[in-house]
């Protein structure tokens, strides 16, 4: 089909727009996944408030979860792997948030069944999220990892990135630290990738009765 | 399958032929799977929402909810990939940038839907199977293109967010090699695969342009022929008319001779009583050759008469008119016009229970009295004889009409030429009785027929087709 001078340019024009909207769309797609959600300090020994208490003679990881973030299924698939990888020497706890005025049901869903599944991970709800607030973790999938005699080591995600699995820095961290030193020698922080676990200041007052 | 001709003219004409079919061909093809893509785009986009709705339906902070960027990047970034292609489809079918940009698109929506399912490695395939579809195109450059933007991806990722790509955060430079390297094998295949299908399809293209030559030469001498049969048909034309004009030449002879003679008498008498008039008008009536001048004018005129109607009946081509007519009482009414004579007898012999056929009563009735009349002269002057006229059939079968005489027969050499026009063994007459008597049963769809055997006399057989008994019916 033999297409006017005019209207070729126009498409070209139109295919150059598409590839820089396209463009764009690609590297807000990135920077969505690659924006961590916020961290607070964590506190550097075991808190004494924190239920169930330490384990006794091994590390103790913490992942403070939510219970429908789309991302921290990625987190889990990461535990599941470190999991693999530490061979027993973890003790493993993920906390789910189940928010004030909901039910059991909306806190042990598919994500509780994932975390429930994983060998030598113990499954536990976070009331109201007052571990979570004992532990400064604020962002779903966020993993502390406390040494036997409850220092803390790690604080950080499992993931490089919003949903995404695979070989990323806080996996690899929290492997190295049991590998190298039995979970005892050194320190490390990394983003965390996943959901708030709790509204937003303004929405909260919105919510209290 | 390459020409083989010698001569490089047909060569020439097929080869371009070939080429020009070849490209119909490819650009039908490409049209089709610009056609395929532009619903596979609509398909991947729908496919991408329900992904996206599947996998993460909401971000979540706390009890609050909201959609998730993956919901509103399957929407607007998918529709942005699926509808630009879909433009260039519906708007510029065929075109090279076309399948360009179908190809440019296809590759970023493998990336889309790899980031919407979380960087699965089972979307990964999305890559090759979109290669697999675009191998459709039967072009290489789209493959190209569409390695270019999948290697281009691997680099920029492999730089920017490693791990969205290759599952690693920390990546050799070279590591997007590797993965070219799979798709540049892939790209190996499905270019064989079609350099084949171009072979092939140059090797239709030939046979269709060889199909479409001989078609074309079978069409030329088909005009050629049928141009032939024109000019053979506009000679048979010419001749027929030129034998029209030698039969009006010999009709006109054979009438005119057949006139002269009556006329030459009726002029004699005319002449005598002209005279004789003009010298003694009164003692005329006391002439006793006038009266027998004037019964000589009248019996030439008659004669002269006859031949006319003979002519016009011969000449008239009138379709029959068909009706009922009842056999038994044609043949009598025929046997009443037939001059008798002396010593012969005519029978009618048509069973009285014979059904009623269709027939022109008018026709039928001049062909009854021809025949009868021409047998009643076959018999030799001073000798008895017979002249009988027989029927039978109907009901669903066939009709036979018989005229059958006892005279001296018909010699076998004018037995073939007595139904010719202008042909006849009597002294006086046109020889145009039997051919009309022909043409008449022509015109009734039958045939006539005779046998005839020295000193033993005549048989006219009249055939007529059993519909004659079924229109009566």
């Amino acid at each position: 089909m033999k297409v006017p001078a005019l209207s070729r340019g126009a498409w070209l024009l139109g295919g150059l727009l598409w590839l820089v909207a396209t463009a764009a769309g690609f590297a807000l797609l990135a920077r969505h996944a690659l924006t961590p959600g916020p961290t607070l300090e964590a506190p550097s020994s075991w808190p004494a408030s924190a239920h169930p208490p330490l384990a006794k003679g091994r590390p103790t990881l913490v992942m403070l979860a939510h219970p429908r973030c789309p991302c921290t299924r990625a987190s889990l698939g990461e535990l599941s792997v470190l999991m693999e990888h530490a061979r027993g020497q973890l003790d493993a706890r993920v906390l789910f948030l189940q928010p004030e005025g909901t039910s059991s049901d909306w806190t042990q869903g598919p994500l509780w069944r994932a975390a429930a599944a994983i060998p030598g991970v113990t499954v536990l709800v976070d009331t109201g999220g007052e571990q979570a607030r004992g532990f400064g973790v604020a962002t779903s999938g966020h993993s502390l990892l406390y040494d036997a005699a409850g220092r803390l080591r790690f604080s950080g995600g499992l993931t490089g990135a919003r949903g995404h699995r695979g070989d990323n820095p806080g996996r690899d961290a929290v492997e190295a630290l049991l590998r190298e030193a039995g979970g005892v020698g050194g320190s490390s922080e990394h983003a965390v990738y996943g959901c708030a676990l709790e509204e937003p200041p303004e929405a909260r007052a919105t919510n209290t009765p | 399958m390459k020409p083989t001709e010698d001569a490089s003219g047909p060569t020439v004409v097929l080869k371009e032929r070939a080429v020009l079919l070849f490209h119909e061909h490819l650009t039908t093809v490409r049209r089709r799977t610009d056609r395929l893509f532009a619903g596979l785009m609509l398909a991947q986009w729908a496919f991408g929402i329900l992904v996206a709705l599947f996998v993460a339906p909401y971000g979540w902070e706390g009890k609050d909810r909201a959609l998730h960027a993956h919901v509103y990047a399957a929407l607007f970034l998918g529709a942005a990939l699926t509808v630009f292609p879909i433009a260039l489809a519906r708007w510029r079918p065929g075109a090279v940038s076309t399948r360009h940009g179908v190809a440019l698109a296809q590759m970023l929506w493998s990336s889309l839907l790899i980031h919407l399912t979380g960087g699965r490695i089972e979307t990964h395939f999305h890559i090759f199977v979109s290669l697999a579809f675009l191998s459709l195109y039967r072009d290489p450059w789209v493959l190209l293109t569409a390695t270019v933007a999948t290697v281009a991806d691997h680099i920029i990722r492999g730089l920017l967010w490693p791990e969205s790509v290759y599952g690693l955060p920390n990546v050799e430079w070279w590591r997007f090699l590797e993965h070219a390297l799979w798709v540049g094998f892939l790209n190996l295949v499905l270019l064989h695969a079609g350099r084949v299908m171009r072979r092939e399809m140059r090797e239709v293209a030939v046979r269709r342009a060889e199909l479409e030559l001989a078609r074309e030469r079978e069409e030329d001498k088909s005009a050629e022929l049928d141009r032939a049969l024109r000019e053979l048909s506009g000679f048979q034309e010419h001749l027929i008319r030129v034998e029209k004009l030698a039969a009006v030449g010999q009709l006109a002879a054979s009438v005119g001779h057949e006139l002269r003679n009556p006329l030459a008498a009726v002029r004699n008498a005319h002449a005598y009583l002209s005279r004789r008039l003009s010298r003694d008008a009164i003692g005329a009536a006391d002439d006793p050759r006038v009266p027998q001048f004037l019964g000589v004018m009248e019996r030439e005129l008659g004669a002269c008469a006859k031949i006319i109607s003979d002519l016009l009946d011969f000449a008239r081509e009138r379709p029959p008119a068909l009706q009922p007519c009842p056999l038994r009482p044609l043949v009598d009414e025929a046997i009443g016009v037939v001059p008798s004579r002396d010593g012969v007898r005519i029978l009618n012999e048509v069973p009285e229970s014979l059904p009623v056929p269709s027939l022109d009563k008018e026709q039928f009735r001049q062909v009854l009295v021809n025949l009868v009349q021409n047998a009643v002269e076959a018999m030799p002057q001073g000798r008895t004889g017979q002249v009988s006229v027989l029927a039978e059939g109907g009901d669903t079968g066939p009709w036979a009409i018989r005229v059958v005489d006892d005279g001296t027969g018909i010699p076998p050499d004018v037995l073939p030429k007595i139904f010719e026009p202008l042909f006849t063994t009597k002294t006086r007459g046109t020889g145009l009785g039997l051919a009309i008597v022909a043409n008449m049963v022509q015109r009734h769809g039958g045939t006539i027929s005779v046998r005839s055997e020295a000193g033993r006399g005549s048989e006219f057989h009249i055939h007529l087709p059993a519909t004659a008994a079924a229109q009566a019916a």
